[in-house]
């Protein structure tokens, strides 16, 4: 080591600024106050909105000033059927939509995992869905798929005799569930297909030598190591997926069946709601939620967070 | 139990212009522990898995058992390896991982776990069979890699350097182990590795290797003693043999002394001493000058380096003496050749041995 | 058999193909509608609506898109607008999390589990409840319809991504080179440069990637912190359904332009999206 380094290792030890655990801090900090900066302020006034009941005055007849309210708000969205409604359907949204994905992008990843002719062209097809706008998507999926007047669907439902289907209004909720594993399947392929690639080689020979067939193998030494791949998977497009709003906006437009807790919220507040004080509230009550069931999550998942420390 | 044979067997690679193992002709006997050692490149590894399955054929063919599995997967060879870095199964443990394959034939779990026990026995594994791989140290995953392929009584065990990652004291005591199982069980066993010492030791016959090509293959003593050729009279035995370029024509010059070889072809061609460090006996007298550059004592054994001046060039060659030695750097010594004295041609084939 | 490979021995060659042909079939159901919307864009109006093949092809639509009509969104406007804001926030982006996936990941700071959650934290407050405030803020600051507002917040959006696998990747280093750069006396900026980056270089363009992706397809912020007259791509494409009957066909050619872009480096980079992932987007 040369004097210099060594001089401030040992300066590190006598706890002045420069101190190993501060320069080891410092990286970290342009990053760490530009997110609290952008990202806990708006959730810090936000909160301070949901004791409010502040509303949009150019949107009402009669103005009312604003005034904190304490926690009506928060009473207000245990009786509120519609909110319960919404969160029953994000449930349903995002629970179908990560399963459904994580299947489908599994069995492609297999699917891929050797060579065959034209393997390259065959993936690049696949991943195209989530690399375009979720409102380009949903609107491939509402105009050319599911529409009753100028859809795909619906001319070959007609030309094999069946009666024409209104996919979207009779069936909002699997409309949008389509449209989101439709995109989220190739993010999910992704993930898995590395995880496919990144078992060793050797370990499926010596399967292979000691007699398993390949659905042995998958079951049971593969299967298990996907599992991390599977929960990051699984815990990355559940982050996304939760706040889809896109698809709803351009599909339904929100009602009953496919209004998921942003949507909600969106309808609440700038979407014509104009109630910002309730929205937050709800908004806020969310991310509590999200708090607490994604810590209960990293604790089971252990695996994603257990890493060796470096030094 | 059974013999194996290859039979013409060769491996190209695609876009490669020399096969990797080029019309392997080689029979091993039942029970035979066969060694395939060369340097890397050599093609024993591709050998091997060749015989596993886990290469494809694309000339000739494998058999075991005197039956044509040149096209059967590995799963239905009835063969077992113990993979160079060991692959075992990382979510299940040492019990789970030596039950793997009789899990795979269906054997019943009572059957299973009764045969588990009776080679954890044999391998001191008994205190880790519910162990992870990750928890073990990499002597004991060797002994489990061992442990998985013994428990399935295969016709043939294959063996890719299974010793390789072991530190050296470990690796030749469980050399010696692994010699002692292998008599004991009587199965086939084919083992690669580029060890030559290892060779050696083990094989009843070690063929060598190189570049693709099946040099020789023979007991361990006769490949010493008889090699075939200069490459494997260099590649067997440390250190290696002296090898000093002459000209060959009944007699041939070393450092100015000249040797007569009954055998040695006519014509003055060019050809090939050789002869190992053991011939070498350095005294006050004889006929070859020599400086010592160096003495390495081992304690049991010692090698002199020295430097003779043969054909007008300075050539260093290796003595073997009996410690203690009491030469320096820089000493003038006499040589003395005593013992056998092989001489090889242009093509490089051993065409006369003499013993003086 | 090695992982990929062709043909096992002894595997039948007709399961192999049959796999091939498998794959082949669900790539081209799964891409059928965007297939189709291709087509549609080539057609006219009329033949879009009735899916039929009668007037041919053309790239009608495609002029049409290009010629703005004064007062709203042009193509020219939005694409510049998109461009220069996904360009500047995934660099910045990358800027902030570089050194802090260095800060979680190589020389750890304590708490690193903390800090990991609390950027994943971040994203679990919706778009849609942050808007508000947000709005009223860019509204003060005169922010609204500008290109910085978006900048700066997609930075926000993206960043615990890059975070989070930027520091997968950088565990992947080896400890030994870090440690020989560190007894060299090598300053932050210059191990980044010299021996993390060039090994964590196809990990690094999978997270730009994604983040482009995500910056250049957002629709939310982009509609509401902006005008009309103003905006990025996505704004531009709705701005393309009209509610004076259905212009299918010029609506399938600007979502096909709006997606060009991103669906061409997505294709260029596929290969080290899959080879960053597997590098370590998963320790």
């Amino acid at each position: 080591m040369t004097a210099a380094a060594a001089d401030v290792a040992l300066k590190g030890r006598v706890g002045d600024p420069f101190s190993s655990a501060w320069r080891r801090r410092l990286p970290l900090l342009p990053a760490l106050l530009y997110a609290v900066a952008i990202t806990q302020l708006p959730f810090i006034v936000s909160i301070y909105y949901s004791f409010t009941n502040l509303k949009d005055k150019t949107q009402s007849l009669i103005p009312e000033p604003t005034k904190f309210v304490g926690i009506d708000n928060y009473k207000q969205i245990f009786t509120d059927p519609f909110f319960r409604q919404a969160v029953w359907t994000s449930v349903q949204m995002t629970v179908l939509a990560v399963l459904l994905s994580l299947v489908f992008g599994t069995a492609f990843a297999i699917l891929l995992d050797r060579k065959f002719l034209g393997q390259g062209l065959v993936r690049t097809l696949l991943i195209t869905p989530f690399l375009l706008m979720p409102v380009v998507a949903a609107l491939i999926w509402k105009q050319q798929m599911f529409s009753s007047l100028f859809g795909i669907l619906d001319k070959i439902l007609t030309f094999l005799g069946l009666s024409s289907v209104q996919f979207i209004s009779a069936h909002p909720l699997g409309s949008i569930v389509t449209v989101l594993v439709w995109q989220w399947t190739p993010f999910m392929m992704l993930i898995m297909l590395a995880g496919l690639q990144s078992q060793p080689g050797d370990i499926l020979e010596a399967a292979n030598v000691d007699g398993a067939s390949g659905l042995g193998i998958f079951r049971q030494l593969t299967l298990p190591h996907l599992r991390r791949y599977l929960e990051l998977g699984a815990l990355l497009g559940s982050i996304y997926i939760v706040q889809a709003f896109d698809p709803i906006d351009v599909m339904t437009g929100g009602g009953p069946g496919s209004t998921n807790v942003p949507y909600y919220v969106f309808q609440d507040s700038i979407g014509g709601g104009f109630r910002y004080g309730s929205a937050s509230a709800y908004a806020i009550v969310v991310v509590i939620f999200a708090i607490i069931i994604a810590t209960l999550a990293l604790r089971l998942l252990s695996s994603l967070f257990k890493d060796e420390e470096r030094a | 139990m059974a013999s194996v044979q290859y039979d013409d067997a060769t491996r190209l690679y695609p876009g490669t212009p020399k096969p990797a193992v080029n019309e392997l002709e080689l029979t091993i006997d039942d029970g035979e522990l066969l060694v395939l050692v060369g340097p890397s490149g050599s093609g024993k590894s591709t050998a091997l898995r060749m015989l596993a399955g886990l290469e494809p054929l694309d000339d000739g063919r494998i058999l075991i058992g005197g039956n044509d599995v040149s096209r059967v997967p590995p799963r239905a060879r009835d063969i077992a390896m113990v993979f160079q870095n060991y692959a075992l199964y990382p979510n299940l443990d040492v019990a789970q991982n030596m039950g793997f394959a009789l899990k795979q034939q269906g054997v019943h779990k009572d059957e299973r776990t009764k045969r588990v026990r009776e080679v954890a026995k044999l391998l001191d594994l008994e205190p880790y069979l519910d162990r992870k791989p990750r928890n073990l140290s990499g002597g004991q995953r060797q002994r489990v890699a061992m442990g998985r392929a013994i428990v399935r009584r295969p016709q043939v065990y294959l063996m890719d350097e299974p010793l390789s990652n072991l530190d050296a004291k470990l690796r030749v005591q469980t050399r010696a182990e692994l010699v002692e199982l292998q008599r004991r069980l009587a199965v086939t066993t084919v083992y690669v590795t580029h060890d030559q010492v290892e060779a050696m030791t083990m094989g009843h016959r070690v063929a060598v290797l190189r570049d693709g090509d099946l040099q020789q293959v023979d007991p361990p003593s006769k490949l010493y003693h008889e090699p075939a050729n200069l490459f494997v009279a260099g590649f067997i035995g440390s250190p290696a043999m002296n090898m000093l370029p002459v000209s060959v024509d009944h007699a041939v010059k070393i450092a100015g002394v000249e040797i007569r070889i009954a055998d040695a072809p006519g014509g003055g061609q060019r050809g090939t001493v050789g002869f190992r460090p053991e011939t070498v006996v350095i005294g006050t007298e004889g006929p070859i000058p020599a400086r010592i550059r160096l003495v390495e004592d081992l304690g049991s054994e010692a090698f002199v380096h020295l430097v003779i001046d043969h054909e007008g060039e300075e050539r260093r060659i290796v003595a073997k003496v009996e410690p203690p030695f009491h030469g320096n750097v820089d000493d003038s010594v006499r040589l003395t050749l005593r013992g056998t004295v092989h001489l090889f041609d242009g093509a490089e084939a051993r065409r006369a041995t003499v013993t003086l | 058999m090695k992982r990929g490979a062709r043909l096992g021995v002894g595997e039948r060659r007709s399961i192999a193909i049959g796999i091939g042909v498998l794959a082949w079939v669900v790539a081209l159901i799964w891409i059928f509608p965007i297939a189709w919307t291709v087509l549609t864009s080539f057609k006219t109006e009329q033949d879009a609506a009735a899916q039929t093949f009668h007037q041919g092809l053309s790239f009608g639509r495609y002029s049409d898109i290009a010629h703005s009509i004064p007062g709203t969104l042009s193509l020219q406007t939005a694409f510049t607008n998109s461009l220069v804001v996904v360009v500047v926030s995934t660099l910045i982006v990358l800027l902030l999390a570089l050194p802090a996936a260095y800060a979680l990941a190589i020389r750890p700071v304590r708490k690193w589990r903390d800090v990991l959650f609390f950027f994943i934290s971040t994203k679990f407050l919706p778009v849609v409840a942050s808007i508000f405030p947000i709005y009223v803020y860019a509204e003060k600051w005169n922010l609204i319809g500008t290109r910085t507002i978006l900048v700066v917040l997609y930075i926000a959006i993206n960043l615990p991504l890059a975070i989070w696998m930027t520091r997968s990747f950088f565990m992947e280093v080896p400890r030994e080179l870090i440690e020989a750069a560190e007894i060299d006396g090598t300053s932050l900026v210059n191990q980044l440069r010299s021996v993390i980056l060039p090994i964590a270089a196809p990990g690094i363009a999978a997270t730009a990637l994604l983040c482009v992706i995500f910056a250049w397809n957002e629709y939310f912020y982009a509609i509401q912190l902006n005008f009309a007259s103003g905006s990025t791509m996505p704004q531009w494409v709705i701005s393309n359904v009209s509610t004076r009957g259905n212009f299918l066909a010029k609506l399938s050619a600007a979502s096909i332009v709006a997606c060009l872009p991103v669906v061409l480096a997505g294709w260029a980079a596929q290969k080290r999206m899959i080879r960053g992932l597997s590098m370590g987007a998963l320790k």
